[in-house]
């Protein structure tokens, strides 16, 4: 079992990352965040580089790093985020100011992403991004304006490349081309429907054996929901969202209000993608190549996920070790 | 950005609404999936996890009147591979990759599709039994050979322009394939295999079958038989002549059934892709049109004897060897001329000059309605694709030069249908009777006759007395005049030569000829016509009654006998009863004499020069008729 060897060792990479993580001081600093945005947005341009780059299903977005496989959008969305939550935080910044720093500092790194393409790292980052601002206190008539410019935005990618129609028709009626277009939602939808209240027991998928492409992967929901059930779902679920409760609970009692901002932002970020996958899955929302925190396979992202807990834990710590400043 | 503590607060509380909101879609999402269309989805699951291991569809034959198969099927299996049951596609294009001759790369790429089932192609679709047989003995998983047919072809090239063929998918490309297409196709049958998502046949469901639908048969009126006996005799003229291509039909005169259509050259249609497309889609003896020549001669004479403007007997010609018409010198093929002769001599003499005045007798406007009620100028309508209809004058340019050479079959284009049609009509009593070729379509499940073709009268173009005088005639020409080569013992014929020079783009190619006879048997009671041409025959005088009348009266011969019996053997090829004659003595003449001799003999040139300084045999010796004499030449 090779993938479950290697995700171990990645699972204790990560675990480890966020104990030294969460252990960090730097993480406090503003020069941490600023450090981390210039490095983000260098391996950016540096992934669009051939011979840097690697492709992989159409999309140049990882950089090989030997032993593991690197995205550099993983960083350029903590990284963001990490970022804009400072700057939102300082209240001394006008609101002018405010909104022309925020759009600079998440349409630059999305400009590169879009670049790969990498439609659902952008989306999520980008969907994030809106939490953050929310709960910055942004007025709802801003909201009221980004929504409609998305829908705009929205439609213009839609017509801008040929795939992405293709795939909003799948999501539409993906019975029209089930061997084509719609291969991947139908597919996903036959492994849940059949495996109704208990599943076909653990080992037991069927769909996992060719019928989805990378079951390991953007598709592993709709295996554990084939092999689990609705039960297996439902705690899933339930472990997410009592995972994300329990951090928006620590954000409400951190220190400063930066990194509160910050905890939100990175909840968000976890909560959105994870949402946006499992919309995939279960047929919610269009096919988006984006993985699940935690469960799907991957270093990057594991590791990603991982630190981002290390994070978390760290902005939320009571008593500031550093308190000398 | 400042804001108020409580405000950050209810910020942050309306987030976690939001996003849990967003997960209980996710979860309602859940229970719609799991539980109320549970049931939908298991079957469409179900309907994905059984795969369909198509059969091809069983062809209907192509048959001959008497039911035997002209073209039937043969089994010939299709490798299908089911991409999730095999975990290692490389080892699988190792192993068949080199027994059915396909590059591993390219047969990977076709294994490794995102497929339920791929059909192995080019190189694995149609393999024969055998090597399916050692593939299956090898036990692969996800490989199958599906049943699959191709044409099979027991006669070989027999009757290859008419039937056409079928390509890759068995649809009919060519010919009766092509043309009756939808009746000869059936519907895949399928064998549905359950399986696990492995796609492991799952052990205790049974393969469920469904069922195809067979094609109907087409059967001809074609009598195998005889078409043997016709494509015999055309290979061998192919062979003798060196000729460019041959026709022959042979047609029932009483009601315009086809027994015999040849073509030659001809094809093997399991391999038409090496023919050229001229072979394969012109069905000649409907397609080609050319200038009949001296056959169309006995419309002519029909027209006059139905006018009642001639008595063959009683009223005489004197043919000086031309006639003038409109300033233009028109000869008679002998340069001579024929001096004093009465009509019936006119016709069987084939008299150029003696049918130039027949068709003034009948006049202009009478001899073009003639013609046309005779079926020339449109399409016979006998069902055969690619038929011509030919090219007559038309009324404005129908003038006294043209009525004349219309007289005798030159200056328009014909098809040899239309003249088997036509002279049909001259000699069964008048009546023109559609030609076809298609009998029957028979239900390829029941064997039961959908569709049958009744013969189709047209119009009665002469009356039956006028048809018995022709009759009469043309049983005259066989036995005293220029179609005396089909004579046959025992056997009444009747029959019209033809030589016509072949014209192309508007001019007569010099000492190109497509020389033909009609002749029909028994001459009192016409049961078989027999219509063939040959284009441009070589070693031989190129002229219809040394070429093509002995070929009709061996073809009548052996069909009539075949018809008769029906389990005549066939008999070794021969020429006829040939006279031995004595060699003319050629030392001393020119190429271009000889050629105007017209002898019967194959000549065999050997030398490049002019003068002929020494033959083989000497002058005097005897050879047969048709023999050869060898020529040698000054240089």
């Amino acid at each position: 079992m090779p993938f479950a060897l290697k995700q171990a060792a990645y699972l204790v990479v990560g675990i480890f990352g966020a104990f030294i993580i969460q252990k960090s001081s730097f993480i406090r600093s503003d020069g941490f965040w600023k450090g981390l945005y210039i490095v983000a947005i260098v391996m950016l341009i540096g992934v669009l580089i051939p011979g840097i780059g690697v492709v992989r299903n159409g999309s140049q977005s990882w950089i090989s790093l030997g032993f593991m496989n690197f995205q550099p959008a993983e960083l350029a969305k903590i990284a963001v985020l990490g970022v804009l939550a400072s700057t939102l935080a300082n209240e001394k910044n006008s609101r002018m100011k405010m909104y022309i720093q925020s759009a600079v500092l998440l349409l630059l790194p999305i400009g590169f992403i879009m670049v790969q393409p990498d439609f659902g790292s952008a989306f999520v980052l980008v969907v994030a991004v809106f939490f953050l601002l929310f709960a910055a206190g942004l007025p709802f008539k801003f909201f009221l304006w980004i929504g409609l410019s998305g829908i705009i935005a929205f439609v213009l990618l839609i017509v801008s490349a040929p795939y992405r129609l293709v795939r909003i028709q799948a999501f539409l009626d993906p019975w029209n081309d089930p061997l084509g277009s719609g291969f991947q939602a139908i597919q996903s939808l036959l492994a849940i429907g059949p495996a109704g209240l208990f599943g076909f027991g653990y080992g037991n998928s069927r769909q996992k054996f060719l019928y989805l492409p990378e079951p390991q992967n953007d598709f592993i929901f709709s295996i554990l929901l084939e092999e689990a059930g609705f039960i297996g779902g439902f705690i899933i679920v339930l472990a997410f969202v009592t995972f994300f409760t329990t951090s928006f609970t620590m954000a409400a009692r951190a220190k400063t209000r930066e990194r509160q901002l910050m905890i939100i932002g990175f909840t968000s970020l976890l909560a959105v993608q994870t949402f946006l996958n499992m919309g995939v899955v279960t047929g919610l929302l269009p096919v988006t190549g984006v993985t699940l925190p935690f469960i799907s396979y991957g270093g990057s992202s594991l590791v990603m996920t991982w630190g981002i807990i290390g994070i978390i834990l760290n902005l939320a710590k009571e008593t500031d070790k550093e308190g000398g400043r | 950005m400042a804001i108020s503590k409580l405000k950050q607060i209810v910020r942050l509380r309306m987030i976690w609404i939001m996003i849990i909101f967003l997960f209980l879609l996710v979860l309602f999402k859940l229970v719609q999936l799991q539980f109320f269309q549970f049931d939908e989805l298991t079957t469409k699951a179900k309907e994905s996890w059984d795969r369909e291991l198509p059969y091809a569809s069983l062809r209907g034959n192509i048959l001959d009147r008497n039911g035997e198969v002209i073209v039937g099927n043969k089994l010939s299996p299709t490798l299908f591979y089911m991409p999730s049951q095999n975990d290692d596609p490389e080892q699988v294009a190792d192993e068949i990759g080199p027994l059915i001759g396909m590059d591993k790369g390219e047969l990977l790429e076709q294994i490794n599709k995102r497929s339920y089932l791929v059909k192995i192609a080019p190189k694995g679709k149609n393999i024969s039994s055998e090597l399916a047989m050692d593939i299956q003995d090898k036990n692969i998983k996800g490989l199958y050979a599906g049943v699959d047919y191709i044409r099979d072809y027991p006669y070989g090239n027999m009757l290859s322009r008419l039937v056409g063929f079928t390509g890759y998918d068995a649809q009919g490309l060519a010919g009766i394939e092509y043309q009756y297409d939808s009746i000869l196709k059936g519907e895949s049958s399928a064998v549905r295999m359950f399986t696990d998502a492995k796609g492991v046949p799952l052990p205790h469901v049974d393969d469920g079958w469904k069922n195809g639908v067979k094609g109907n048969h087409v059967q001809l009126t074609v009598d195998l038989d005889i078409q043997k006996v016709v494509e015999r005799e055309l290979t061998q003229a192919m062979q003798k002549y060196e000729a460019t291509q041959a026709i022959a039909i042979v047609m029932n005169p009483k009601n315009g059934e086809i027994l015999a259509l040849a073509s030659a050259p001809n094809f093997d249609p399991s391999s038409y892709q090496e023919v050229d497309s001229t072979i394969y889609n012109r069905n000649l003896p409907v397609w080609m049109t050319f200038e009949p020549g001296s056959t169309f001669k006995i419309i002519t004479l029909s027209a006059a004897l139905e006018e009642k403007v001639v008595d063959l007997e009683e009223d005489h010609f004197h043919d000086i060897g031309y006639t003038m018409v409109e300033g233009a010198r028109l000869r008679c093929w002998k340069r001579e001329g024929h001096g004093d002769q009465t009509f019936l001599e006119v016709v069987e003499n084939s008299c150029n000059p003696g049918f130039i005045e027949l068709g003034n007798r009948v006049g202009a406007e009478k001899l073009s309605e003639y013609i046309r009620n005779f079926g020339f100028g449109e399409s016979t309508g006998s069902g055969m694709a690619g038929e011509s209809t030919g090219i007559l004058f038309s009324k404005e340019n129908f003038g006294p030069v043209e009525h004349a050479t219309t007289s005798f079959g030159q200056g328009i284009s014909v098809t040899p249908i239309q003249q088997v049609q036509a002279v049909a009509a001259a000699v069964n009593g008048g009546y023109l009777y559609k030609p076809f070729i298609v009998k029957n379509t028979i239900d390829g499940e029941t064997n039961e006759i959908l569709s049958s073709s009744e013969p189709e009268m047209k119009r009665q173009v002469i009356s039956e007395e006028t048809s018995a005088i022709v009759r009469d005639a043309l049983e005259h020409v066989v036995a005293e005049g220029s179609g005396r080569n089909a004579y046959r013992d025992q056997l009444r014929i009747g029959g019209k030569t033809g030589t016509a020079q072949k014209v192309q783009d508007g001019r007569y190619m010099e000492g190109e000829y497509i020389v033909s006879f009609i002749g029909f048997a028994p001459a009192d009671n016409p049961e078989l016509i027999v219509y063939v041409a040959i284009d441009n025959p070589k070693h031989s005088t190129q002229f219809g009654g040394v070429i093509a009348a002995p070929i009709v009266g061996q073809i009548l011969e052996d069909s009539m006998k075949t018809k008769g019996s029906g389990t005549q053997l066939e008999k070794e090829y021969r020429w006829g009863d040939v006279e031995q004659v004595r060699t003319p003595n050629l030392v001393g003449t020119k190429r271009k004499e000889i050629t105007s001799y017209m002898y019967p003999f194959t000549i065999v040139w050997h030398g490049e020069g002019d003068e002929i300084i020494s033959q083989l045999p000497k002058e005097n010796g005897l050879i047969p008729l048709d023999g050869t004499i060898h020529v040698y030449t000054n240089k």
